[in-house]
């Protein structure tokens, strides 16, 4: 399909067709005619393919025109944040997205790994902040990087520690006295990638050696209780087989019942009609009544 | 309602500018930290059948795609901004093996974001994680220029819709700077929200207003000739807000989608803005578009894998 409208463009934008809008004089310069590479050149301002480095980027320029500590860079993994237009947090799923929760309130994170933090001028903006670590069940304690920290205005540091060492989320900290906006206490600067990447690896160590224990106490259990029984019932002097059927029995699962054929093999197959009447009624056998209870009864 | 279940985490839906029952979506695999990326181009069948969405075409990349942007000049020509830092031009009309038709590698970040001039048609920008915004043409393989004055990623970039040489961009730097390319720097800085500026975009009918969607979960709404206050503030997302999107039939209709999962439509104009809350998405919902061919229309996608394409008004789930 698809035939080619080429450079024709595309149909007329409705906001064309309605022609000219603005509630009064734009702050614009007039449209300059041309293609855009002319206009560009013709300016002075062009600068083909510029690479622009880490190296040159404009951090150290006063261009940050609004004076807020910036956040960590998305890519920044663990302690970073920024999180929302970011890769690696917002890309840690939830722990961003729903770390937001950081942003207004109390216990924040909805754990993982990555999460809250300390970053993200929501911290510095005093949330009561909460960090991630909660939902992960003491992963990565919640108060590291939370409030704890930085939000509390300094000298939370130690306190939040409880975290790491797998602490179930102890984000406290509540925002220091002087507020975390204070100008003349600002918030520590954040920890070293490596040395938060060690946490958090620690945390997840912490975590998934909790996690294991349980399994495997739970496991024992189980087979203590399964060998005890076992060893119960062998005491009992009770066949393991007949223990089966007993319990099947029990159940109102029928057994099966089986015929034997002229050579004298069995025949596969349940007979539903044999089975029903063994178990719902009184047998009117006259005599061996529990042999046919007890099925393989040859005359059958 | 059109349906389309993505492989990959969905990033970004846009409507052909050309033809109204086609779109494409970008996609990126593990919610775009690590792993392949794909776009799909998909045609809507014009009447209800069992079918009501065919994809014409996919392209594989190595890296996530974070944007997409068609072109404005060609029917057949999309943009994709690519998390390696590239943007890769695709062309329809070209047998597969032979896309992209082109891959652009200057940016040293993440791409995020891609606009197509749509006045001046042969021109688009990008916007990247490593501050910059780059200006670039159709004809030419390098960029024509570089803007960088931003401190922080570059997550958004809008042309304005009556301005051939006027665009803005949205900036974890808590700015949006408008830009002319005729000039060395930004034109204007707007410090528009306390937290990280995720979106932006240009009222259509009026030149000099701006909607721009934050981290504070507020999508608001400027007028560049006074920018120290808002002309509105539109709260009622849950989460950050994710992309804004200008409506390109009403004057006073904002589209937001947001981190909360759902798709928010406002006017501005009014006391209660919100109009209309769709939280078809089961995870965050992070690409929203409207149809400029047909009003009313309305698709999103997010990383549920899905992509929905529905009237405004309807349910976007009901089939």
């Amino acid at each position: 399909m698809a035939t080619t409208q080429g450079a024709s463009g595309p149909p007329p934008k409705p906001w064309e067709r309605s022609g000219s809008s603005s509630s009064g004089p734009a702050p614009f310069r007039p449209p300059s005619s041309g293609t855009t590479s002319d206009v560009v050149e013709a300016s002075g301002t062009a600068k083909p393919g510029e690479i622009v480095s880490t190296s040159d980027r404009n951090t150290t320029m006063n261009t940050n025109s609004v004076g807020r500590p910036l956040p960590s860079r998305p890519w920044e993994s663990n302690t970073g944040n920024s999180s929302y237009g970011g890769r690696i947090n917002s890309g840690m799923a939830y722990n961003s997205g729903y770390g937001s929760g950081m942003y207004n309130s109390v216990g924040g994170g909805y754990g993982g790994m990555s999460g809250g933090m300390y970053g993200s001028s929501s911290m510095y903006r005093g949330g009561i902040g909460g960090g991630y670590g909660g939902g992960m069940g003491g992963g990565y304690g919640g108060g590291l990087y939370g409030s704890g920290m930085y939000g509390g205005g300094g000298g939370m540091y130690n306190s939040g520690l409880g975290g790491t060492m797998g602490g179930y989320g102890m984000g406290m900290g509540m925002g220091g006295p002087f507020g975390p906006q204070d100008p003349n206490n600002p918030p520590p600067s954040p920890p070293g990638f490596w040395i938060s990447f060690l946490r958090v690896m620690e945390g997840v160590v912490n975590f998934f050696g909790r996690i294991s224990l349980l399994v495997d106490q739970n496991t024992q259990a189980v087979h203590f209780f399964m060998s005890a029984l076992l060893q119960l019932f062998d005491r009992g002097g009770m066949l393991y087989g007949e223990l089966a059927r007993f319990v099947f029995r029990v159940l109102g699962l029928g057994r099966k019942s089986r015929k034997i054929s002229p050579n004298g093999l069995p025949l596969p197959g349940p007979d539903m009609q044999n089975d029903q009447k063994f178990i719902e009624g009184p047998k009117s056998a006259p005599a061996g009544g529990w042999d046919n209870v007890w099925g393989n009864d040859a005359r059958r | 309602m059109p349906v389309f279940k993505t492989p990959f985490n969905g990033y970004a839906v846009k409507f052909s500018p050309f033809y109204e029952h086609r779109l494409a979506v970008a996609t990126a695999q593990n919610f775009g930290i690590l792993g392949n990326g794909r776009l799909h181009i998909l045609d809507l069948s014009p009447s209800p059948s069992p079918t009501p969405v065919t994809e014409l075409a996919f392209f594989d990349t190595a890296d996530g795609i974070y944007d997409i942007a068609w072109s404005e000049s060609h029917d057949n020509l999309l943009v994709a901004a690519v998390a390696d830092g590239s943007l890769k031009l695709y062309d329809l009309s070209l047998p597969p093996p032979q896309n992209p038709s082109r891959s652009l590698s200057e940016h040293t970040r993440e791409v995020h974001a891609v606009d197509w001039n749509p006045t001046r048609r042969d021109s688009f920008i990008s916007g990247s994680w490593d501050d910059t915004v780059k200006l670039w043409t159709v004809d030419r393989p390098t960029s024509v220029r570089t803007f960088k004055e931003h401190a922080y990623c570059v997550y958004s970039v809008a042309w304005n819709p009556r301005h051939a040489d006027v665009f803005a961009s949205a900036s974890g730097d808590c700015t949006v700077r408008v830009w002319d390319v005729r000039e060395p720097g930004s034109t204007m800085i707007i410090p528009g929200h306390e937290h990280e500026i995720l979106s932006c975009d240009w009222n259509k009918y009026d030149e000099c207003l701006l909607a721009t969607g934050s981290v504070d979960k507020t999508v608001r709404v400027w007028d560049v000739r006074s920018y120290r206050t808002p002309i509105a503030v539109l709260a009622g997302h849950g989460y950050a807000v994710r992309k804004v999107k200008c409506s390109p039939h009403r004057r006073n209709m904002v589209m937001s989608c947001s981190y909360d999962m759902t798709v928010c439509m406002w006017d501005f104009m009014v006391e209660d803005a919100l109009i209309g809350k769709y939280d078809h998405h089961t995870e965050f919902a992070v690409g929203i578009d409207m149809s400029v061919l047909v009003e009313g229309l309305l698709a999103s996608t997010g990383w549920d894998e899905m992509a929905y394409v529905w009237q405004h008004g309807t349910d976007p789930r009901a089939t």
